[in-house]
């Protein structure tokens, strides 16, 4: 120092000033030090993460057929208008929707619904803007790609359903995921994101996991505004699995015609292999158009659509056949006759029970269609004896018909491969206590009513076709289903590898079939009675066939009051049946509507179905000139 | 006479401070070479450098003393340019701080990293005479006046970057001028506990807030902190310097700053991007150039021959170090993000120029200390 200051300690000044950059110096290399060599992994990860994509590739949809390799429902290539969410971001998206809506005709609130639901979406996901665009459109995004650098047009496959809501209830339909789907466990679980397509009804729904494939995906490095700088892998989609149905194309075809034809248009037809439980036809009308959904519904006319679906108080969206119940009728007199043969109410030698016209329980006379004497069990359920019956249920007991309840199943759900299968109500105790609290004891009225498909017994078509199907057979109940097949996908060994898969019950404990143990010797009168209701001048006579013998049930079930004719409150018309009547191939159930008598209504339809099952499995005999012919040879 | 002259200023011209500044200017370069490989920050950075070495030497190879001679004219012409710079026809804005001029054919410079010198030298001026006692009343409010009026202009700017690297320089030359050491003690003391006083009561109060008071959020609490929003770029910075690891980053080709997700990697952020490409390593080699060339400028100070000379030293060592340290803190995630560039590091052609002339001053005190 070549100055002398003694009024201050410089020199110490100095030593303090250097010391404090070395201090400052060594507080940031510590920090490093915790950045980089403690934490470094950790950044290195959140790098990378923040710089790597992964961009879907939809995987094609599995295709479905019917159980003769008839196409039902396929994809076709359609074109979408997509907004690429990075471009527009720092930039208001909600001033696009009014020239987006205005310049692609589109609804401004689907606009406005689909940004919404962007909010709560990791970064990148792009937005749909609209889908199945016409060349106009096209040309409207090609004209404003200076204007609108974000929208491009993508390829995507669309769903495509048989016309005329053909079969649509099987089906079912695919539509987007909705907001509230993101939100439950089962999806969740299985990482869908906003923008899938899923099954949402039918077996589109059940079997959405088979048929939808596996997605790929490519992996690119993005910067931070989500420009893709170079793709690192690419990894191709998995098709979804062809399913091939239980359907027989015609049979619903003509199950169809039938409900159409109808008198009130409402109304199921089922028809099942009661070998297998294999469903040929499930037919519910008034029916809808399935590609609604997957095509419609983001416009404004499809949603207009969709809402006078809901409203429509025909109820064209339920599956009748499954979910709604309806009294059986008559028709319950076939596990009645079954159940009180087994339980020893009567036996086949003395099986003769009163008619009387109907019967006189404390002040109340219930009365029967017809004065019958005192039949046996065959004539009983040929002719259709209420009487006979109020007497057969009243020595059963209440405890009797709930243990045939339970025996056929009828308290419990099928099981088939549908969603949003009802469940019946059948006579107990309970249930009396429940509708009618203010008498809630049972009493033999009670009984009665419950012994003839009334008041106590209100069950799904379905479920009256599995157990009249299960007797059919000699007690072996399948578990009705749609599923014949789903094809393999890839090669063995492969993991990408999808085996071959039969229907399966969706609930592994259920046995399939259930039996139920019914003597060879009751079982044939029954059987019987059943032939008789159609080939021995019973209540189905009028649909008798010549060389296929036809064992049925009419059923008849009271809306307001049995029989009385009041206007579009009148009975439902049932039909429960099987053929040949003692070697079965086939089990149909037809329910018309408010339609009145089985016989008039129901019984025909199912004939009808039988005409072309009957054309389709016994071939007419080939032209003599033919057999000639060969012979020559 | 000249060539004597000539020999002994080459002799004692300090070689390593000059070559230091060059080298650290040099990785500068590369590193925003690195940053920015498509841009052509690093070719101007280096005609920079050439621009400021000339200016160095001129200032190396001119008495100093005359220079402090003339340092209120200087320091009035600064002044000058400060309030040009608010004149909208003259000033520029850039980042949103109206703080550049325009210079037609050489682009734009930014008066407030110049006008330190003036101050400097107006510093070194006034408290430079022989000390006889402690600091006296009106020799503090006379060094604030000479830092205010400059800082005021600058607050005009909102440019608060720049404005706290002036800081430093009054308080070097008070804290050399026999300043009490109880009076720095009670501010060093009254700073520590009043800055989260402070912070307590101006959030409870609401003056601070909205993207100011995220911006120090973050900092006390990164994971938690808005990092899409004003937490942003720290968090990105801190992401960026912590992927560097040891030795630096795994994918060279692909970096933080190359695919944009570090803001302004060439300037405000070269340090971070330092740390990606070279890992601590290159940064303790980094700091460690600092702490070496500081500490040249210190011992050229404690040599220089009389005190206006150490002064000048003094301060510019107490810029650099409170503007590395900013700089640094930032990138790293202690401070929050304020506008300071790194000296001879990061990008622009001002800030280097000044950091070189004021190199050119520390070089000119130790070129003449056994000149009487």
């Amino acid at each position: 120092m070549k100055f002398t200051d003694d009024s201050q300690n410089l020199r110490g000044r100095l030593r303090l000033i250097q010391a404090l950059v070395m201090v400052l110096l060594g507080v940031l290399s510590v920090r490093l030090y915790l950045l980089q060599i403690v934490n470094g992994e950790r950044y290195a990860e959140i790098a990378e993460n923040q710089r790597i994509r992964l961009l879907p590739i939809p995987a094609p949809r599995g295709v479905i057929f019917d159980r003769n390799g008839k196409l039902l429902v396929d994809s076709k290539p359609i074109y979408s208008i997509i907004l690429s969410r990075e471009d527009t971001k720092g930039i208001d998206r909600y001033a696009l929707i009014k020239p987006l809506a205005e310049g692609l005709m589109l609804d401004p609130e689907i606009l406005r619904e689909r940004f919404d639901q962007l909010k709560s979406q990791p970064a990148f996901e792009s937005i749909l803007i609209k889908e199945d665009a016409s060349p106009v459109d096209i040309a409207w995004v090609d004209a404003h790609q200076l204007e609108f650098p974000a929208l491009r047009v993508e390829q995507t496959p669309e769903r495509r359903y048989p016309p005329n809501g053909l079969l649509a209830h099987v089906l079912g339909y695919v539509q987007e995921i909705s907001p509230e789907q993101l939100d439950e466990p089962r999806y969740k679980e299985k990482h869908y994101k906003p923008g899938d397509i899923i099954g949402q009804n039918g077996i589109e729904a059940v079997y959405d996991e088979y048929l939808r494939g596996r997605e790929g995906y490519r992996k690119v490095i993005v910067d931070s505004r989500g420009h893709i700088q170079k793709e690192i892998e690419v990894v191709p989609p998995q098709p979804g699995q062809d399913l091939v149905t239980t359907i027989d194309l015609d049979l619903q075809q003509a199950a169809e015609e039938q409900l159409q034809k109808s008198t009130t248009k409402r109304g199921a037809i089922v028809a099942m292999d009661p070998n297998n439980g294999e469903l040929l036809a499930m037919a519910s009308y008034p029916t809808f158009d399935p590609n609604l959904f997957s095509q419609r519904i983001t416009t404004k006319g499809g949603r207009a659509e969709y809402a006078a679906l809901l409203n429509d108080p025909q109820k064209p969206l339920i599956n009748r056949a499954i979910q709604s119940r309806y009294p059986p009728g008559s028709t319950w007199k076939v596990p009645m006759a079954v159940a009180g043969l087994q339980q020893g109410a009567i036996s086949i030698d003395k099986s003769n029970l009163v008619c009387g016209g109907g019967i006189q329980i404390g002040n109340k006379f219930t009365r029967c269609m017809g004065h019958h004497g005192t039949p046996d069990l065959r004539t009983a359920i040929t002719k259709s004896c209420d009487g006979y019956f109020y007497r057969l249920g009243l020595k059963m007991t209440i405890k009797g018909i709930m243990d045939m309840v339970e025996e056929f199943d009828l308290n419990k759900k099928t099981g088939i491969d549908l969603p949003h299968e009802t469940l019946n109500l059948t006579p107990s105790p309970e249930l009396k206590a429940q509708v009618n609290p203010r008498d809630s004891e049972w009493r033999d009225i009670d009984t009665v009513y419950s012994s003839f498909g009334q008041v106590y017994d209100i069950i799904t078509p379905i479920s009256s076709l599995r157990e009249v199907a299960g007797i059919a057979v000699g007690g072996k109940l399948y578990i009705p289903h749609l599923l014949k097949e789903l094809k393999p996908i890839g090669q063995q060994g492969n993991p990408a590898y999808r085996p071959l898969r039969s229907f399966q019950s969706l609930d592994p404990q259920r046995p399939n079939p259930k039996i139920v143990p019914i003597p060879e010797d009751q079982h044939k009168v029954v059987v019987d009675g059943m032939w008789g209701v159609v080939n021995n001048g019973g209540t189905g006579a009028g649909i008798k066939m010549a060389g296929f013998d036809i064992a049925g049930k009419t059923g008849t079930a009271q809306v307001v009051g049995l029989g009385k004719d009041v206007g579009k409150n009148k009975d439902h018309s049932w039909f429960v049946s099987y053929a040949p009547a003692y070697k079965p191939e086939i089990s149909i159930i037809a329910l018309i509507e408010n339609a009145g008598f089985g016989n008039q209504h129901a019984a025909p339809a199912v004939r009808a179905i039988y005409d072309v099952y009957y054309a389709k499995t016994r071939p007419q005999p080939e032209a003599p000139k033919n057999n000639i012919a060969l012979r020559i040879r | 006479m000249v060539a004597i002259i000539q020999k002994r200023k080459i002799r004692d011209f300090d070689w390593f401070v000059a070559l230091l500044a060059i080298g650290i200017v040099c990785f500068g370069a590369w590193e925003i070479h690195n940053a920015q490989p498509t841009e052509t920050f690093w070719q101007k950075q280096l005609i920079g450098l050439g621009i400021a070495l000339v200016a160095m030497l001129t200032i190396a190879f001119s008495d100093y003393r005359r220079l402090v001679e003339i340092a209120p004219l200087l320091y009035l012409l600064g002044l000058v340019c400060l309030v040009a710079v608010l004149v909208p026809g003259i000033g520029m804005k850039i980042n949103g701080h109206r703080a550049w001029i325009r210079l037609p054919g050489a682009g734009q410079f930014q008066p407030s990293e110049f006008v330190k010198i003036p101050v400097v030298l107006m510093l070194a001026k006034y408290f430079g005479k022989h000390r006889s006692g402690p600091l006296t009343r009106k020799e503090l409010l006379i060094g604030c006046v000479i830092l205010g009026v400059p800082m005021a202009l600058i607050l005009l700017e909102h440019d608060m970057g720049q404005l706290l690297t002036y800081i430093p320089l009054l308080a070097v030359v008070l804290f050399l001028s026999s300043v009490r050491m109880w009076m720095v003690a009670a501010v060093l003391v009254a700073c520590i506990a009043g800055a989260p006083l402070a912070y307590a009561v101006s959030v409870r109060a609401g003056l601070l807030r909205g993207y100011k008071l995220e911006r120090i959020n973050v900092i006390l609490d990164p994971e938690n902190a808005d990092k899409r929003g004003f937490g942003y770029h720290t968090w990105q910075s801190m992401v960026t310097v912590g992927e560097g690891g040891l030795l630096g980053s795994r994918d060279p080709e692909y970096t933080q700053s190359s695919l944009k997700f570090l803001p302004e990697p060439h300037s405000d952020f070269i340090f971070a991007v330092t740390a990606e490409t070279t890992g601590f390593v290159g940064c303790l080699l980094l700091l460690a150039s600092y702490a070496l060339l500081l500490t040249r400028l210190i011992t050229d100070a404690r040599r220089s021959r009389d005190r206006t000379g150490m002064l000048v030293i003094m301060t510019i060592v107490g810029g650099l170090i409170f503007q590395i340290f900013l700089n640094v803190g930032m990138a790293v995630g202690m401070l929050p993000v304020i506008g300071v560039p790194l000296p001879l590091m990061s990008a622009g052609l001002s800030s280097m120029l000044a950091t070189f002339i004021a190199i050119g001053f520390a070089i000119s005190v130790q070129l003449r200390r056994f000149v009487n």
